[in-house]
């Protein structure tokens, strides 16, 4: 209480290590188990660990893992763990708390229970040493348990943590214990949270942060004023439309980046005819392929950069941006704008006149997004594609898709594995709920082929095998339109330019990388 | 009297009910928890299990009954954001929603009715018509707009009070107070301000309006041929006089002011209730919301009932009647 009092007297007065962030979201709990949400694993990042961890480039790196291997005549990999690793309550880490942890997050109650889909068994082989058997070959599993995070076996169990809290709060909802960099001093949900360094962290400590605070402002101009009023160092994200009021102040920088998450417009490719449509009934005209080209060539993406997103955005040729393994260099480009192109192919597809369709949007997801359908919804409208836009709250969006209420919809993804195996998986697999595949594919969108090359792509070992049948889906699918990717969504944070901090393409914010000038 | 405030209170159980009963007809068209609560990557079979745990697919009546018979037995549920108790979060955020209204409406009483009187007594003269004249503008601007100017003026462009937060608080038992420590107070001034804005001008315009009714009045003007001091006309005779109407208006708004403190606390991410129920709605937190909503039915039914009491203090005549 004190050191805040103290800080509003003199902004300028801050001591030197003691750093103050903020977001727009609170992340809801303690638990890394519990969610599996953006703003709760990027913050307990800070407190845990997970057996491999992304770096400034998010390449995987050791964490509390040294290394690991394939395993030898069995699908699955070994785990070596790092010796002499302790969690912030003193326990020792050991193989078991690797194995409680498993156990923990891939039960029921667990949110992120889905990254352990492909596990088969989990044995302990010594002390510091651990196998995931998985049910097929499966190169990206170290990949894709960044973010499994490991919790003390002994210090759950006596605390009634076994397992995640679900329905009601437990002792892990609100207290740590972690093996990571920073551990919680105390925590005021949806007001603020304190973290302070792990003494006895293993790793070599790279931050000069003594405190660091933590408050959620929802508001962005709230959030803005409290880092141009010197009271916060650092926020994350602040609106495109702020950019050059922080630009044009002295102290303060904006970080600039390209997040992972790709947007694009959905198909509903199985519906067989429209649902918002004033002149076109008893067909839909998205499941002629010539229809959904001509709406990508009715798209100027170089003018929505400009007029909205202020020369920010990358545009998009598939739903993974370029620095994402897997990406398809060999179909890099996209349907260029031609508007004429785009009434020459309704015309051919039996519509010279256009015909009207429903599009959906959520207002509060993504950048823009609102604004971005207007603006596309009169690019279609220019090639006679009447677009009937409607929006709302992102809580009320996806129950409307998964309800199949819509023509044309947009929607973001962004690669939890960073690998374009996770599009594929999530956006292009026929939807099957008892292989847990297409799950938001809500348009539909089917080619057996497709479905073909998954197991391959999320088996193959051999890189080049490996990017030839990536390649082929990609092909596929930008041949068929299965979507139209937009842009790669820009990442905008803001700092005071005494803080130096790394902005990472998943848009985690780690304070381990974070020095105070 | 207590038989009075007994069937007050009684009521107001009735009143809550409705209110809750009201509101969940209407959670189903705020969106769905149950995609807010998981991951991307959750499959729909989980999905569909925890909407079956959380009785999500039953009747919005049967999920009501579930909710009155819980709060009835003093259980308010888990949140669905937090997974804490939803009476534990509600309880701690009273005191910031709380204290920031009676600071808001003490500034407008403190402000609204000294103003009113003056602008009554002199009602052509150029300082009156410059108040009448600022605070109309004051009134027509949104209150969110209001705390933003406020934030850039005196947080970011004079840097003397802070733009968000409640600054230093202290503990007094379980209410948490920022009305003793300065740097509390200081955090407290620009939202009282803007959430008061409203009041203030509807103070002082009521208790102009009613100040120039009573003045001209027979028993003024016989005070005035009596020789009754002037000072003493207007603030013992005249005021008096006026602060019936008056009170019960502001008393009725100040349950208002609770009720929709939610826009100033988001301006100025001040952790109340209403910022609480913002994040809730956002988050499709149907717990939270369902509670919150109750309570504020509560605050309504307390005010109005303060305000009854209030005027018996006032009137005598009510104190006769009420009595006989």
């Amino acid at each position: 209480m004190l050191a805040s009092s103290v800080l509003f007297f003199g902004a300028a007065s801050v001591s030197a290590e003691s750093f103050k962030w903020a977001s727009n979201t609170d992340p809801q709990t303690m638990d890394p188990h519990a969610v599996n949400s953006a703003p709760v694993l990027s913050f307990l990042n800070n407190i845990y660990e997970g057996l491999v961890r992304r770096n400034q480039s998010m390449t995987i790196e050791g964490s509390l893992a040294e290394s690991w291997e394939p395993l030898d005549g069995e699908n699955g990999w070994r785990f070596h763990l790092r010796r002499g690793v302790t969690f912030q309550d003193g326990a020792e880490f050991n193989a078991e708390d690797v194995m409680f942890s498993y156990q923990r997050a891939s039960n029921e109650a667990a949110d992120v229970r889905s990254w352990f889909a492909p596990v088969k068994d989990v044995r302990i082989v010594d002390d510091y040493t651990i196998d995931f058997v998985t049910n097929a070959p499966n190169p990206l599993f170290p990949d894709s348990i960044a973010n499994f995070m490991i919790l003390d076996k002994g210090w759950a169990e006596a605390n009634g943590a076994d397992l995640p809290a679900r329905d009601a709060e437990n002792h892990a909802t609100m207290n740590v214990n972690g093996t990571g960099p920073f551990t919680l001093s105390s925590r005021d949900p949806g007001v603020k949270t304190v973290l302070v360094p792990n003494d006895g962290w293993w790793d070599t400590v790279a931050h000069n942060v003594t405190e660091a605070t933590f408050t959620p402002i929802g508001n962005a101009a709230t959030g803005l004023a409290a880092l141009l009023s010197g009271e916060i160092d650092f926020i994350q994200p602040i609106p495109l439309q702020d950019v050059a009021q922080v630009e044009s102040r002295d102290g303060f920088n904006v970080l600039e980046g390209e997040e992972t998450r790709v947007i694009m417009f959905g198909f509903g490719h199985e519906h067989d005819e429209l649902l918002y449509s004033s002149d076109v009934s008893g067909k839909n005209p998205f499941q002629d392929v010539r229809v959904r080209l001509a709406a990508a060539h009715a798209l100027d993406i170089a003018s929505i950069d400009r007029v909205l997103f202020r020369g920010k955005i990358e545009a998009a040729s598939q739903l993974v941006p370029a620095d994402i393994s897997g990406y398809s260099e060999a179909n890099s480009d996209r349907p260029a704008y031609d508007p004429d192109r785009a009434k020459a192919l309704l015309a051919e597809a039996g519509y010279p006149n256009g015909f009207s369709f429903g599009l959906k949007c959520p207002n509060d997801r993504y950048i823009n997004d609102e604004a971005l359908c207007r603006a596309a919804a009169s690019m279609f409208a220019a090639v006679g594609m009447n677009a009937e836009l409607s929006t709302g709250p992102v809580r009320d969006y996806w129950p409307q898709l998964r309800a199949d209420e819509f023509d044309m919809y947009l929607l973001g993804w962004s690669p939890g594995t960073f690998d374009m195996e996770h599009p594929i998986r999530f956006l292009m697999s026929t939807p099957n709920k008892e292989k847990k595949l297409g799950s938001w594919n809500f348009g539909g969108y089917s080619n057996a082929r497709v479905d073909d090359l998954l197991p391959g792509i999320q088996q193959e070992i051999d890189p080049a095998a490996r990017q030839a049948m990536v390649d082929e889906v990609v092909s596929i699918t930008q041949e068929e339109v299965a979507y139209i990717p937009l842009y790669t969504q820009p990442l905008i944070w803001a700092a005071k330019d005494n803080i130096d901090l790394t902005q990472r393409a998943d848009n985690f914010f780690m304070l381990r990388w974070v020095t105070v000038n | 009297m207590a038989y009075f405030i007994l069937k007050r209170l009684v009521q107001s159980i009735f009143v809550m009910m409705a209110v809750a009963f009201l509101a969940f007809s209407l959670f189903r068209f705020v969106g769905d928890p149950i995609t807010q609560m998981t991951g991307v990557e959750t499959s729909v079979a989980d999905q569909e299990r925890l909407r079956q745990e959380l009785g999500l697919n039953d009747p919005f009546v049967l999920q009501f009954a579930r909710f009155t018979r819980d709060m009835l037995q003093g259980d308010f549920g888990y949140s669905y954001r937090t997974r804490q108790p939803v009476g534990e979060m509600i309880a701690t955020r009273i005191p910031a929603t709380l204290e920031l209204g009676i600071v808001a409406l003490l500034i407008s009483l403190l402000v609204g009715i000294p103003t009113g009187v003056f602008t009554a007594l002199r009602p052509q003269g150029f300082a009156t018509q410059t108040i009448l004249l600022t605070t109309l503008v004051g009134v027509s601007i949104p209150t969110f707009v209001i705390g933003i100017l406020l934030i850039f003026l005196f947080g970011v462009q004079l840097g003397w009070l802070p733009t968000f937060g409640r600054g230093g608080t202290i503990h007094l038992g379980a209410w948490e107070s920022s009305l003793f420590t300065i740097n509390g107070l200081r955090a407290l001034l620009l939202p009282a301000i803007t959430l008061g804005v409203y009041q203030l001008t509807l103070t002082m315009r009521l208790v102009r309006a009613e100040m120039m009714e009573v003045l001209r009045s027979d028993y003024i003007r016989f005070g005035m041929a009596r020789g009754v001091p002037m000072h003493r006309l207007y603030f013992k005779h005249a005021l008096a006089n006026t602060m019936v109407p008056v009170i019960t208006i502001i008393g009725l708004q100040f349950g208002g002011v609770i009720a929709f403190s939610i826009v100033t606390e988001s301006v100025f991410q001040w952790p109340g209730m209403g910022l609480l129920f913002l994040e809730s709605i956002r988050f499709v937190d149907i717990p939270v919301m369902g509670v919150y909503l109750v309570v504020i039915a509560f605050f309504f039914v307390l005010v109005n009932l303060i305000v009854d009491l209030l005027y018996v203090a006032i009137d005598p005549r009510l104190r006769v009647n009420g009595t006989s």
